[in-house]
């Protein structure tokens, strides 16, 4: 009786340290953001008045926030789409067997350099090589390739896309590593087997690297949109944001409305429907890797 | 014929190569070449990569000024603390998750997943309540305590995928000969996961090392600062110090860099291991 | 007990021990914390010898935080939402409205009377709700720095002094030479240039952004000229390329590298240009004023001012160090220090080392009077940003007319002022 007990328990006790962290650092906080969007306002306010739901629904009517969104869905989109065509294709050239494993050991650590910096020394190298009188612009003169200096970060036009072209840079390398190591992981004999097929260097990729790497790309699509969604520190330390909302995402939205307004209680209810979001796709995440279990 | 398209291959492959290292690399080059130049030259146009002051008086500043190691100091003891207590607890969780079958193991696992999707700076403020009400505030512990939960469950998910692959048999033969369940893990499973875990272990130290906002919230003085707030802690008011920034970002950079070098063929290894599903 | 209980055990305990011991050394004699920017701003080390003097006096120890302008906003932020704040703390007059609403910053007023403390020696003094929650330490003015050698080659022989005159040279120099004329820092995420290089503008000619305490934006006719004369200058391409990604700082170092004409900026900046830029030939000159006014002007001026938090256990001591760091004459060594005018009106710095410009600057600030409306205002600095957002609109071309654009910010303002 006693051991079976005891073998009952054994995989919590396993599991008691992370348990406890996590209740203790994780869900407490989430419950208090959750408590705080239903008063008026709290920290700033020493009397709150609970007003339950109605600062979803003026969050929710709000039509900064909606641009916000899209700013956000824009800024996600794009920058999974291009992290995973980089890091597919500089994967494949590090996987040719056209290079020696030098060659390969050496591009490979200059591939991955983006990884290496934290996000202000990013934010802050990008402002500088973007900037009117910047090294880029230089180029773009000497080249001819604009009859004048483009402000990338200040124009309305294409901040946007310059933020995301900062965040590209930033995140391909973690798909980069990971495709390399699912390329290596195939066996050599299901293309053997695809080229007896009488199958191109074309149909072979789509139809064995492709299916084989499918795992492996869910997962990371995945994880990327949920780490792209929270990108705050990029965004805030390069335009804040502007010029007037041009770069506004969900998370400087939040920013602004705790920090600059004060107004801790409409933060936390934007902070709670970005955490619903982000819950929902997690669940899809855990359903994934079942499935493929 | 066919050496002619082989020939062809090769030279793209060589053409995108090279256009690939400009593409991650320049930006890099470039906040290298800014760490030697003066203040002012760093804004000259047209801008030179090598500039007539060059001189390594930024780097030697940082090297100078107590202050600043001390950044180091802390930088490299947060992380290394984070990325033991992370593999220590995140192994345990993961056996219990790969081994065993138990009432609430599906609802726990969501959870520690949906954990990775909570951005953090939703919870700052009563993170920070909630630290100050542990007395942590101002710690190492606060700092390693936060990095453990947003690095723990990354972990916990590629060390359970790496010990899926390995058979159960592994450690049914160890109890067979009378060693407990934690030998079984901790002499015999773990010794052959050794380049999962290192890939894992990378991973969390650019998390911990890498981190700004909880560094800068939930620390107060200067001896608990790490890297990335020094490095903006260069940022005056009204004057930048632009080429310490850029040292300290590169000399910032170079523990990773090295890390990456030694371990990457582990790096990709562990990652192989079915690890990233 | 399985043995792996007991190593957990063994770690969880550790890892109390080292807790509590950290818990244990923080009590200790009386200890402020003073939290502020100004080390970073200040020559290495003088900040310290100054609290050191202190510590001498009164036996209490000053430890100092000192972190730059933007992370010691974001600490002190977190510190009055969490009641972390250090004992004392340095304030810029944009926030003081917030916390002391907030209450995470004390009342000075009270302090100050059962202290006995003369406050008539102070030249001014941060309200709410008509209680003090602020004193300005040391003030900076905000000149006009005029790079001569671009004036000289764009054929402009007289520095301006009216707006007329003032885009005269603008066209000039945007003719003549490869440099910018002015420039408005207008990145969204520090909108202080809506504060010192445009409202300067509206205050040296007597301008106001307020009335009666309230927002008055519309109806106001010489800040809607100033709009438009600021959209003219746009228009021309008389502004550096790509003002609504910069900061202070970036157009700080367009100056420095001599590819702009004028600007708006402070004169504690006037160290570093002297230092990256020794070459540099410019001098200051007072804001150029609307062509019909001849009174006195308003010169727009930052503080660094000092508070004390609602969490300090030591107030009476919080209140004797700032009593100490206004006394005549430490107050006078930091404003020499600081390249800044003193907030005690009786203290007399000794500017005869500072730079021969400094002594110009002064003179400056002597012939007009020290302004700065976003100064305890509320969520200042989200009034600069909704009206940095508004001028960019209105530059952009999305809104129609002055009238609209002065009108939109007004609703925003109005909302912050309720």
């Amino acid at each position: 009786m006693n051991a079976k007990l005891k073998k009952k328990l054994t995989p919590y006790g396993y599991l008691l340290p992370t348990i406890i962290l996590m209740m203790i650092l994780l869900v407490i906080p989430i419950v208090m953001v959750i408590d705080y969007s239903l008063y008026d306002n709290v920290i700033a306010n020493k009397n709150p008045v609970f007003v339950g739901l109605s600062n979803y629904a003026a969050v929710l009517k709000d039509s900064a926030f909606w641009t916000a969104v899209g700013h956000t869905l824009f800024f996600v989109i794009v920058s999974i789409a291009a992290h995973m065509i980089i890091g597919m294709v500089f994967a494949l050239i590090l996987n040719t067997r056209y290079l020696s494993t030098r060659t390969k050991g050496i591009f490979r650590a200059i591939y991955a350099l983006p990884w290496m910096f934290t996000a202000s020394v990013i934010a802050i190298t990008w402002r500088m090589l973007l900037d009117p009188n910047g090294v880029l612009n230089y180029f773009i003169l000497l080249f001819h390739l604009s009859p004048e200096k483009v402000t990338f970060l200040a124009s309305r036009d294409i901040a946007l896309q310059s933020v995301t072209l900062i965040n590209i840079w930033s995140g391909y390398p973690f798909y980069m590593i990971s495709i390399l190591a699912g390329l290596q992981g195939i066996s050599p004999d299901l293309y053997e087997a695809a080229a007896l097929d009488g199958a191109d260097a074309v149909h072979s990729f789509t139809g064995v690297t492709i299916p084989q790497l499918r795992p492996i790309l869910i997962s990371l699509i995945m994880l990327d949109f949920v780490w792209t969604l929270q990108q705050f520190a990029l965004i805030w330390m390069t335009t804040g944001g502007g010029p007037v909302n041009a770069t506004e995402t969900v998370s400087t939205w939040i920013y602004k409305q705790g920090f600059t307004k004060f107004q801790y209680s409409m933060a936390s209810t934007g902070a709670v429907i970005l955490l619903i979001v982000c819950t929902i796709i997690g669940i899809f995440y855990v359903r994934h890797q079942k499935a493929e279990e | 014929m066919i050496g002619k398209q082989k020939k062809s291959v090769k030279a793209l492959i060589i053409v995108l190569l090279i256009l690939g290292a400009i593409w991650a690399g320049f930006p890099v080059l470039w906040m290298l070449s800014n760490s030697f130049k003066s203040n002012a030259e760093i804004f000259e146009f047209p801008p030179k990569l090598v500039t007539a002051n060059f001189s390594f008086e930024a780097y030697a500043k940082i090297f100078q000024n107590p202050e600043q190691v001390r950044f180091f100091i802390n930088s490299y003891a947060i992380s290394a603390i984070v990325v033991v207590l992370t593999l220590f607890i995140g192994i345990m969780a993961s056996y219990a998750f790969s081994r065993f079958e138990f009432r609430g193991k599906g609802l726990i696992n969501t959870l520690i997943v949906a954990v990775q999707a909570v951005p953090p700076i939703t919870l700052l403020i009563p993170y920070l309540s909630l630290i100050v009400t542990l007395k942590l505030f101002n710690t190492y512990w606060a700092l390693v305590l936060t990095y453990l939960v947003f690095t723990l469950p990354y972990c916990i998910l590629m060390v359970t995928g790496y010990l899926n692959t390995m058979p159960r048999a592994l450690d049914e033969a160890v109890m067979i000969d009378g060693g407990s369940r934690w030998t079984a893990l901790w002499k015999i499973l773990i010794p052959s996961a050794i380049p999962g875990l290192i890939s894992v272990g990378m991973y969390t130290f650019m998390q911990a090392w890498n981190e700004y906002l909880f560094a800068l919230t939930l620390t107060k003085t200067n001896d608990m600062r790490t890297v990335p707030v020094g490095i903006n802690l260069l940022m005056g008011q009204h004057a930048y110090e632009w080429n310490q920034m850029m040292a300290m970002s590169v000399l910032g950079s170079l523990p990773i860099l090295v890390l990456f070098l030694f371990f990457q063929k582990y790096f990709i290894a562990g990652m192989t291991a079915g690890a990233v599903k | 007990m399985t043995s792996w209980m007991k190593k957990c055990l063994v770690v969880a305990a550790s890892a109390a021990m080292t807790v509590g011991m950290t818990a244990i050394a923080s009590a200790d004699d009386v200890t402020l914390e003073f939290q502020q920017w100004w080390g970073v701003e200040l020559p290495d080390g003088a900040l310290q010898e100054i609290v050191d003097g202190f510590t001498q006096e009164s036996g209490v120890a000053i430890e100092l935080l000192s972190n730059p302008y933007a992370d010691t906003k974001t600490q002190v932020a977190a510190g009055a939402a969490t009641g972390t704040m250090a004992d004392v703390v340095g304030l810029d007059g944009s926030w003081v409205y917030d916390f002391a609403k907030q209450e995470a910053i004390a009342n000075l007023s009270e302090l100050m009377e059962a202290d006995g403390y003369d406050d008539s020696q102070l030249s001014d003094q941060i309200k709410y709700e008509g209680s003090t929650y602020m004193i300005p330490v040391v003030n900076f003015a905000y000149p006009l720095y005029v790079n001569l050698d671009i004036l000289e080659e764009a054929g402009v022989e007289e520095i301006p002094t009216t707006w007329t005159e003032f885009m005269d040279a603008c066209a000039k120099i945007s003719e003549n030479t490869d440099y910018a004329a002015y420039c408005i820092p207008l990145n969204t995420e520090a909108p202080n240039g809506i504060q010192n290089q445009f409202s300067s503008w509206l205050w040296a000619s007597g301008g106001s952004l307020l009335k009666d305490g309230k927002p008055g934006l519309t109806d106001n006719e010489l800040l809607a000229n100033l709009v438009d004369y600021f959209k003219e200058m746009k228009e021309n391409g008389y502004l550096s390329d790509g003002v609504e990604a910069m900061h202070e700082q970036d157009m700080v170092n367009e100056f420095e590298n001599g590819r702009l004409a004028f600007m708006v900026d402070g004169i504690s900046h006037l160290t570093t240009i002297k230092k990256e830029s020794p070459d540099l030939n410019f001098t200051y000159a007072p804001m150029p004023k609307a062509d019909d006014y001849d009174g006195k002007s308003g010169l727009d001026v930052a503080c660094w001012g000092i508070g004390i938090a609602e969490n300090c256990e030591h107030k009476e001591e919080a209140m004797a160090f700032i009593e100490y760091m206004m006394s005549p004459e430490v107050n006078a060594k930091l404003s020499q220090l600081a390249n800044a005018f003193p907030g005690n009106s009786t203290a007399e710095p000794d500017y005869s080392e500072n730079d021969e410009l400094f002594l110009k600057a002064f003179e400056i600030f002597q012939d007009g009077y020290a302004i700065n409306e976003f100064t305890g205002a509320p969520t200042a600095e989200d009034l600069m940003r909704s009206m940095n957002e508004q001028l960019i609109l209105y530059f952009d071309g999305d809104t129609a007319s002055v009238d609209d654009m002065l009108a939109a910010t007004q609703e925003a303002w109005e909302a912050a002022y309720n």
